[in-house]
């Protein structure tokens, strides 16, 4: 039996969906080693504290308040040597954080305070002993690594996406705590926070890529990707060297081995026949569908799932499909 | 400015793996070695702050490794840093801790303006012995920096979030550690290859810290599933959904 | 000894004395570029000599002004012999060749003469009307001066209708022979109504005029573009910089020498005192540039302007160093202009980078420049000495030193092409104590690129239904470093070429095949700088004889009659001269197939556009060189066209698909492989 302290990742005055995975994973680390408490810290600036209860909702046991105008944006120092005190303070055998930009941050300050090691960006989460023990991602991601890691406390962070945040709701105990130093004294500042929103998603950020090759005929069908693209919400529109060279999209949108790199989790290869110029630009992209015409096209080869059809009939209905299969989800 | 950027090497990820017969490491044989890309991309941050700054100060590269790690200081050093630190091990620890106390060590008295590392080492992907060195040598830390201006004695940097940047700024001495798309590294010219065969390295052992994460298994990921071909008109478009949704998980 | 035997002994000393200043000094300028020994294959560049310098085989290439040229070259030599003469006549007056030489020998000397004056005048005409009249367009491109070109012609004209009329008048006079005076006997009746004295005064002024001119026009051409006329044999002899079978083979780079500063040229002294003579040769015809696919798309490169900027950067730079005299000083402006260089203040990158290094304008020149080579070591300055070059070329840079590839595949995909066809490694075939025949070198293109593993099978299909036995490398293959070579990246050529070498020297392979010119150029033609030396075979060559063996189990009757045209690749044409083979094969295994030409094509075939590092740099600027090539061979009206490069069929089927055309591209081992009648049985 052990207690986990989670740290709940906020952004522009709101709860992360990560926040909800991590705590789901926290619960669960707390259930494998015998059932300990769940501990949630919630940091921000002004009326944080009226998300506690969404923490709760997930299955904190206990939600730690850290209400400051000086955590209105992350504070990685005053977070850091607060967590710290916390961790030292009281009988937590695990530390938990989302390995994101923000947790990939904050948790190897908080190891290296405390003086332990830290697991990060684990898949799956299991209790050996006094050993946490999760699957790593190692060599750009080929190869899987199971680490075990022990320490007092063990920190660990866990992959985003990799636990599905689960209901699992506790009544609300939420409890106001202080910073050990003064927040507004760190000497590294976040001046200010950059949302993506309503810009356009850059290539190599979007989860989700649209790309257009010749196949497309004109510049005018390359329509066709941006309504899948926004179907999808969290979609980029990339081009082929043929189509940039045409003058069809600007170069910048071009993937390929002499434009981007990109890898995202979804790849949507439209009228595009996969010259090797192509497929060194996006070849390691974890799930690629491609439609085109012409059943011979290379894109297949390296395709998860083609359909071999006229781009022109096949996209409005998969633009279709998605907004119905996104409006249900 | 005087200016330190720690690198590894690291396999070169375009080959197929094999997982060593104990079970806990890829096997090395065969593998080729380079500069790890984000340390790649540090290189070139310590050199284009140096190159603002007048060009004086420098800029020293530490790598902590086995003894062919000089390897890569040299690529460092053909760049253009002027000179080389290896802080020799055989045998990489997995725990980045570890790692990050060898390197405070090195780096605490050198009394460094700037200290840069890549934001991740691909081939263990812990990306986080940039911020533990900045705990204990208790320096101002910004990760993911993507965007950089250095000026008297301060800085303003731009971290790269999931779909947002974050606007940060800090005081020297500070440790920062570089993401993607701050600049493309440049390739070293043979002149520079050359000269580099002249540049100081120092080798000296490393000071490992205590291992706390162990490796217990290693192995490959599934392989990836032969492409279907779903049909040939819209007819396919709800199957490919629903695979979409239900097997790839990515809608 | 008249009085004027002596005006005329005194003038010609004097003209002499300034020709041989002018030449020495050129000489001296020519040292200003490094040391290189050109006097190796003394046989070979005798050869070239007689047929590219006397025979005119090159400035034929364009028949009409190259015949027109060509009587005019013929006509000086001839000429020449009238010209000593003359210079003896006026040291001693009345003096022929009659004089020592025999009856039979002298006469057709004269009618020699007689007829060159005129053949030499009507060519002039031509040219002077082509120059004023219809004006070509290289001859105005590159803001190049005809001026001179029209000053220098119509002197010789006038040198002709001064030797005319000199013939003329002689005749004229009491008791002339007109024994083979076939021209002047024919103008004579013309000038009838003149007295033998009013004739003779004529033929005087005309005699004084002709040879006045001539040595003005000896002592004005090194201050010339055509300057030509003097050293264009000498160019020509020194040409041809790899050697006889080694055409455009890149000039080797000792990268090991300790006391090396500078790699490639940025400046006319890194260049050898042969691309400086390159200069001197340069007429600025043009024609180089007229074949140059960057040129004709749009690019701001022109290969004459290349040859030109250079002589122009060595004569400022030299009559500089003159100026401030050895061991002088420099004043700060004369030092401002010793400092510049060739790169940048003559010479941009971006006309660097455009090259498709396609060898068109060092095919074409008629006096043999090679403008290429110095493409080529400005490129090298700019990637050994600054790392100064495409961005889009570093994925492709560090691919070739991480993965042996330009294109980041795994090491472990290169064979995947052969899952299923029992074709043996040269590790498998060691391993059972075997050797084969053949190596069967894949290449990058044909590894990894979908379209190319298709011409990989068809190749490896056709080895094996004629029972060759062979073997591939497997993932023991890595790129030699060609890409590398032609972006100017030597040291990565040379790590990576050496490595090969020690693959193949390891295994013992005497015998290559490969279906990529770009392989088939590398290690056959450069290799051998740097140790390697193997037959290295093409497989249109290869697929030859196997047809020839009649090894090719092949259906040649059946089907439709195609019409199909050919694309003749850089590397495997311009660089190998292999213009017959890919033709034969495809005949021979097809006899129903009809074989159209587009309009530029064999030695004088476009260039696809991926040469020279352009397969991996973006094409911004004009028309695609693809697209144009593409349309080329569509205009020919052929139902299928035929390629025998990957890069080509990257290119051209790009081109093809643009231009909304679906006429198949394909590559000559895929026609065959489709014709095969038996199925080919995996080897034992």
């Amino acid at each position: 039996m052990a207690n986990v302290l989670v740290f709940a990742e906020v952004r522009g005055g709101e709860l992360r969906k990560v926040a909800f995975e991590a705590v789901t994973a926290a619960r669960s680390l707390a259930e494998l080693s015998g059932g300990g408490q769940v501990h949630a810290v919630l940091a921000g600036g002004a009326g944080i504290g009226g998300k506690a209860e969404l923490l709760a909702r997930y299955g904190a046991d206990s939600v730690l308040v850290l209400e400051h105008d000086g955590f209105a944006q992350y504070n990685p120092e005053a977070l850091a040597a607060t967590l710290v005190q916390h961790l030292q303070g009281a009988t937590y055998a695990y530390a938990l954080f989302s390995a994101t930009a923000q947790g990939r941050d904050l948790s190897p300050r908080v190891a290296a305070k405390m003086g332990v090691g830290l697991a990060a960006d684990l898949t799956g989460l299991a209790v050996d002993g006094n050993a946490v023990v999760g699957q790593h991602f190692t060599m750009n991601g080929k190869v899987i690594a199971t680490l075990a890691i022990t320490g007092a406390p063990a920190i660990v962070s866990v992959r985003p996406a990799a636990f599905q945040p689960a209901e699992n709701a506790r009544p609300l105990a939420a409890a106001a705590i202080t910073s050990v130093v003064d927040p507004l004294a760190s000497r590294v500042k976040v001046v200010a926070l950059k949302q993506g929103g309503g810009d356009k998603i850059d290539l190599n950020d979007a989860p989700v890529i649209i790309a257009g090759g010749r196949g497309l005929k004109s510049p005018a069908n390359f329509q066709l990707c941006e309504d899948l693209a926004d179907a999808f919400g969290n979609a980029a529109v990339g081009a082929t060297r043929a189509v940039t060279d045409e003058g069809w999209r600007p170069h910048s949108d071009q993937i390929g081995q002499t434009g981007r790199n990109v890898s995202p989790t979804l790849y949507v290869a439209v009228g595009i026949s996969g010259a090797i110029q192509h497929l060194a630009g996006m070849r390691t992209s974890k799930t690629i569908v491609a439609i085109n015409k012409d059943k011979d096209a290379p894109i297949f080869k390296i395709a998860d799932y083609g359909i071999v059809g006229d781009v022109m009939e096949v996209m409005p209905a998969f633009t279709a499909a998605v907004k119905q299969a996104r409006s249900q989800g | 400015m005087k200016i330190a950027v720690c690198i590894k090497r690291v396999p070169v990820m375009e080959v197929k793996f094999v997982i060593a017969a104990d079970g806990t490491r890829v096997e090395e044989s065969g593998l080729k070695y380079d500069v790890n890309d984000f340390d790649l991309w540090a290189i070139e941050a310590g050199l284009q702050l140096r190159e603002k700054n007048g060009n004086t100060g420098e800029v020293v590269v530490i790598s902590l490794g086995p003894d062919t790690a000089q390897e890569q200081i040299r690529k460092a050093l053909a760049m253009g840093a002027d000179r080389g630190v290896l802080l020799k091990t055989d045998a990489m620890p997995t725990d980045g801790f570890a790692v990050a106390q060898a390197l405070a060590a090195e780096l605490r008295d050198g009394g460094y303006d700037v200290v840069l590392f890549g934001r991740i080492a691909i081939d263990s992907m812990n990306q986080m012995t940039g911020p533990m060195v900045a705990e204990l040598l208790d320096l101002p830390c910004v990760t993911n920096v993507c965007k950089l201006e250095v000026a008297n004695g301060a800085g303003r940097a731009e971290r790269q979030l999931e779909g947002a940047n974050e606007v940060v700024e800090f005081p020297l001495p500070a440790l920062l550690t570089i993401d993607d798309g701050l600049n493309k590294e440049r390739l070293p010219s043979l002149k520079g290859i050359m000269a580099a065969k002249k540049k100081p390295l120092d080798v000296k052992p490393a000071q490992l810290g205590a291992a706390h994460v162990t490796v217990r298994k290693m192995e490959l990921p599934p392989e990836r599933a032969a492409g279907r071909i779903l049909g040939d008109s819209a007819a396919a478009v709800p199957e490919l959904v629903r695979l979409l949704q239900t097997e790839a998980k990515v809608l | 000894m008249s009085l004027s035997n002596i005006v005329f002994a005194v003038v010609l000393v004097g003209a002499l004395a300034f020709f041989v200043r002018s030449a020495r000094r050129l000489t001296k300028w020519l040292h200003i570029g490094r040391a290189e020994v050109r006097t190796d294959h003394a046989g070979e560049r005798t050869r070239n000599l007689l047929l590219i310098g006397i025979a005119q085989t090159k400035i034929l290439r364009d028949p009409i002004g190259g015949m027109m040229h060509a009587l005019v070259f013929w006509g000086f030599m001839v000429l020449g012999l009238g010209t000593v003469e003359i210079m003896i006549q006026g040291l001693a007056t009345g003096f022929t060749w009659d004089v020592i030489l025999p009856r039979f020998l002298y006469l057709p000397y004269v009618v020699s003469q007689e007829l060159f004056a005129v053949f030499v005048l009507i060519p002039v005409g031509y040219l002077l009307y082509r120059r004023l009249v219809i004006k070509p367009k290289r001859f105005h491109d590159d803001a190049v001066s005809g001026a001179d070109a029209v000053f220098i012609l119509s002197m010789i004209a006038i040198l002709m209708v001064t030797l005319l009329l000199i013939f003329v008048m002689e005749l004229t006079q009491p008791g002339a022979s007109s024994d083979g005076r076939v021209i002047s006997g024919l103008l004579v009746p013309l000038v009838g109504g003149l007295s033998a004295e009013t004739a003779h005064t004529i033929g005087r002024v005309a005699w004084w005029m002709h040879a006045l001119l001539i040595l003005y026009f000896l002592n004005h051409l090194p201050f010339s573009k055509h300057l030509h006329v003097l050293t264009s044999l000498i160019n020509v002899w020194f040409s041809n910089t790899s050697g006889p079978g080694r055409i455009g083979a890149m000039r080797p780079m000792d990268l090991e020498a300790e006391d090396a500063e500078q790699f490639g040229a940025s400046d006319v002294q890194h260049l050898s005192w042969k691309n400086l003579l390159d200069g001197y040769s340069c007429t600025e015809c043009g024609r180089c540039t007229a074949a140059c696919p960057a040129n004709l798309t749009g690019k701001m490169l022109s290969p004459r302007m290349i040859v030109v900027k250079t002589r122009a950067r060595l004569t400022e730079k030299a009559q500089m160093l003159d100026a401030i005299g050895e061991g002088g000083t420099a004043t700060v402006e004369q030092q401002a202009v010793l400092d510049k260089t060739l790169l940048d203040n003559w010479i941009t990158e971006e006309e660097l980078w455009a090259c498709t290094s396609c060898r068109a304008c060092v095919q074409e020149c008629p006096v043999s420049i090679d403008q290429l080579d110095i493409i080529n070591e400005l490129r090298r300055d700019l990637v050994l000495m600054e790392s100064r070059f495409p961005e889009e070329l570093a994925p492709a840079l560090t691919s070739l030193e991480r993965n042996g590839s330009p294109w980041a595949f795994s090491a472990a995909d290169r064979e995947k092409w052969a899952e299923g066809m029992h074709i043996p490694t040269m590790a498998e075939m060691v391993a059972a104590g075997e050797k084969p025949d053949i190596l069967f070198w894949v290449g990058c293109m044909g590894s990894f690129d979908d379209r190319s593993k298709k011409i990989t099978v068809a190749f490896a299909r056709i080895l094996q239904a004629a029972t060759v036995k062979f073997a591939i490398l497997g993932q023991e293959e890595t790129c030699h470093g060609d890409p590398a070579r032609r972006m100017g990246n030597e040291y990565l050529y040379q790590m990576l070429a050496k490595g090969v070498i020690e693959t193949l020297d390891g295994y013992q392979i005497k015998t290559i095949v490969t279906f990529c010119p770009h392989c088939f150029h590398q290690m056959g033609s450069e290799f051998p700088d740097l140790g390697g030396r193997y037959e290295v075979i093409h497989h249109t060559e290869y697929i030859e004889r196997l047809l020839d063996a009649g090894r090719v189990p092949l259906d040649t009757e059946h089907g439709q009659r195609l019409k199909v045209a050919y694309h003749d690749s850089c590397y495997l044409g311009r660089y190998n001269e292999i213009y017959e083979e890919p033709r034969r094969a495809l005949k021979k295994a097809l006899p129903i197939i009809e074989l159209v030409e587009p309009a530029r094509t064999k030695s004088r075939g476009l260039c696809c556009g991926a040469g020279g590092g352009r397969m991996w740099m973006e094409e911004t600027v004009g028309k695609r060189v693809n697209v144009e090539r593409s349309e080329e061979l569509l205009a020919t009206g052929a139902d299928q066209i035929a390629v025998a490069c990957p890069f080509c069929m990257t290119m051209i089927t790009d081109g093809v698909t643009g231009a909304g055309s679906t006429v198949p591209v394909l590559d000559i081992s895929e026609v065959i492989a489709a014709r095969l009648t038996a199925v080919p049985a995996p080897l034992p």
